[in-house]
């Protein structure tokens, strides 16, 4: 599991992909909202694992977002087995947002 | 399913979406009564059928009509458990509905004098009444099956509890009109009424779902929550002695006494929400959230009305009568009518646009949830509820019928503008691109 701080090129790719799904109460992309912990992209097993969490535990809007990032990934590749879990643990705080989700918010 | 999915709890929009017609359609009607009904609106409110009607449309058939319609759907998504029985729900909703329209023609009518007819009274308060306990049936027992026992579901669930202790005294007050059999005198039991139903009922809901919702719509994390859990002991151990005091031992002391206690639980809430608004990372606030804090300033106003009201306990004094008139209207025209407009607009089109566009999103462009309603009309209504509330207010106080009748013809426009957009909502249609 590669930390989403510390992406190859590979996964990264997956990363840019995620930047398209939006958390719709909030208008912006999960990556931003520092919602996805890691991503790692295997090349071997052809396997794509997505570890993320939610803003809020019992967020309305909760599996929206994580059926749209299934579904963005497998549809971006179609020959990788797709694994999307959530976690709650560690706990999303707002500090976990990215400089650009923090600009993003204040344009809101 | 992973743990903390949600929306898959979520009942049908069928559930949902009458509740939500319904209200607004009832706030319209209330709005049209009070422009009929002004020059009756500056008398004392007890027994006044025309200020009785006018509060039972907007407290039962406009804002407890879309709390039961938003708890249908915010209970099983925040408490990870799906509904108990959605043909329960569909049941209340046609009880409740009917109870309430033959209970506001039946206020309507009234003179209340001694040839008053309450068969009409009796037949509609019992179907709210059957109407408000399915409806607890339905919600506690969803709400027993779920692991997440917090403080903001505990005063969900006590507010439950006394709605159905609010219907409940409301009927022995009908049946005690009809064949007096309580020692207590009427006016007592209509403060017992009226303060478990806007303290029990509706504070402990609004607290219990702020709670919930507050970190999602504000961007926050670690609220003082043990705040809330303060105000939860003041404000019961307040309701309840000041229920028993009305009717055990109604002493200005005990009443003043109990009111304090309710006062701190109150001043807690209203600092829980000082802090979130204060330290909230999303800075600008869309027109729900500006709805909701206008909802907060004004509980604060309200409670400033409700100190003078406490202060002399006459209903019937000359000017006192108008304090408390002000004061009630503040809470139900003001503090409640700007959160349901607010948070209309935060949780009606979610639900909605989940129906149309689950299945869709990631696959197909699909418009946000925000987009299914018209911003600038929900600015209009937000501008044009708050001079019409001023305007009652100080119609109200002054006893210028001329002015509430201004006022009331600002909440008509209102309450259309608002009416459209739930519409908008409900009958949205875009084409999706692929």
């Amino acid at each position: 599991m590669s930390d989403i701080k510390n992406l190859t090129s590979q996964e990264q790719q997956v990363a840019e992909i995620l930047k398209t799904v939006i958390d719709p109460e909030i208008a912006v992309n999960i990556i931003d909202l520092g919602l996805v912990y890691e991503i790692t992209k295997d090349e071997d097993n052809k396997t794509i694992n997505v570890v993320m969490t939610l803003s809020t535990r019992g967020c309305p809007l909760g599996d929206v977002i994580l059926e749209n990032a299934q579904v963005v990934l497998e549809s971006n590749f179609p020959e990788y087995k797709v694994n999307v879990e959530l976690v709650w643990d560690p706990v999303w705080s707002p500090e976990m947002i990215t400089d650009e989700g923090k600009k993003a918010i204040e344009q809101l | 399913m992973q743990a903390g999915l949600s929306t898959k709890n979520a009942p049908s929009t069928s559930v949902v979406i009458p509740h939500f017609l319904f209200g607004a359609f009832m706030f319209l009607i209330a709005t049209i009564l009070i422009l009929i009904a002004a020059p009756q609106l500056i008398l004392p409110f007890h027994l006044n059928s025309h200020m009785l009607t006018i509060t039972h449309l907007m407290v039962l058939g406009f804002i407890t009509m879309i709390i039961f319609g938003a708890l249908y759907q915010l209970i099983p998504v925040v408490m990870e458990v799906k509904l108990k029985s959605e043909f329960m729900a569909h049941l209340t909703f046609y009880l409740f509905g009917s109870g309430l329209i033959i209970l506001v023609i039946s206020f309507w009518e009234a003179n209340f004098g001694p040839n008053q007819n309450w068969r009409w009274f009796e037949i509609s308060g019992s179907l709210i009444l059957v109407a408000v306990i399915l409806f607890a049936i339905n919600t506690l027992l969803t709400a027993a099956k779920t692991e997440r026992r917090d403080i903001g579901n505990l005063f969900i669930v006590t507010g439950i509890i006394y709605l159905v202790l609010t219907v409940s005294l409301a009927i022995l007050m009908i049946i005690n009109f009809a064949h007096p059999f309580i020692p207590v005198n009427i006016l007592d039991l209509l403060k017992m009424h009226i303060n478990l139903g806007l303290i029990g009922w509706f504070l402990f809901l609004v607290i219990g779902v702020a709670s919930k919702l507050m970190p999602m719509f504000l961007v926050i994390h670690k609220l003082p929550e043990h705040l809330l859990k303060y105000a939860y002991y003041f404000l019961n151990a307040g309701l309840i002695l000041l229920v028993g005091a009305f009717y055990f031992y109604p002493q200005f002391w005990l009443i003043l006494f109990a009111s304090f206690i309710i006062f701190c639980g109150i001043s807690l809430f209203l600092y829980f929400n000082y802090y979130a608004f204060k330290h909230r990372f999303r800075k600008n606030l869309d027109t729900g959230m500006k709805l909701s804090k206008s909802a907060f300033i004004l509980l604060a106003f309200a409670l400033i009305l409700g100190i003078f009201a406490i202060i002399k306990l006459d209903f019937t004094a000359p000017f006192q009568y108008r304090i408390d008139i002000a004061f009630i209207t503040t809470i139900i025209f003001g503090f409640l009518t700007s959160l349901i407009l607010g948070q209309t607009y935060k949780t009606f089109p979610f639900i909605i646009w989940l129906k149309r566009y689950q299945g869709k999103v990631g696959k197909q462009k699909t418009p946000l949830p925000q987009e299914l309603y018209s911003d600038k009309i929900a600015q209009w209504h937000t501008n044009s509820h708050l001079i019409a509330f001023i305007l009652l207010i100080i119609g109200e106080l002054s006893a210028l019928v001329w002015l509430i009748q201004i006022s009331a013809v600002i909440f008509i426009f209102t309450a259309v503008l608002y009416n459209y957009n739930v519409y908008k909502i409900i009958f949205y249609k875009k084409q999706i691109e692929s």
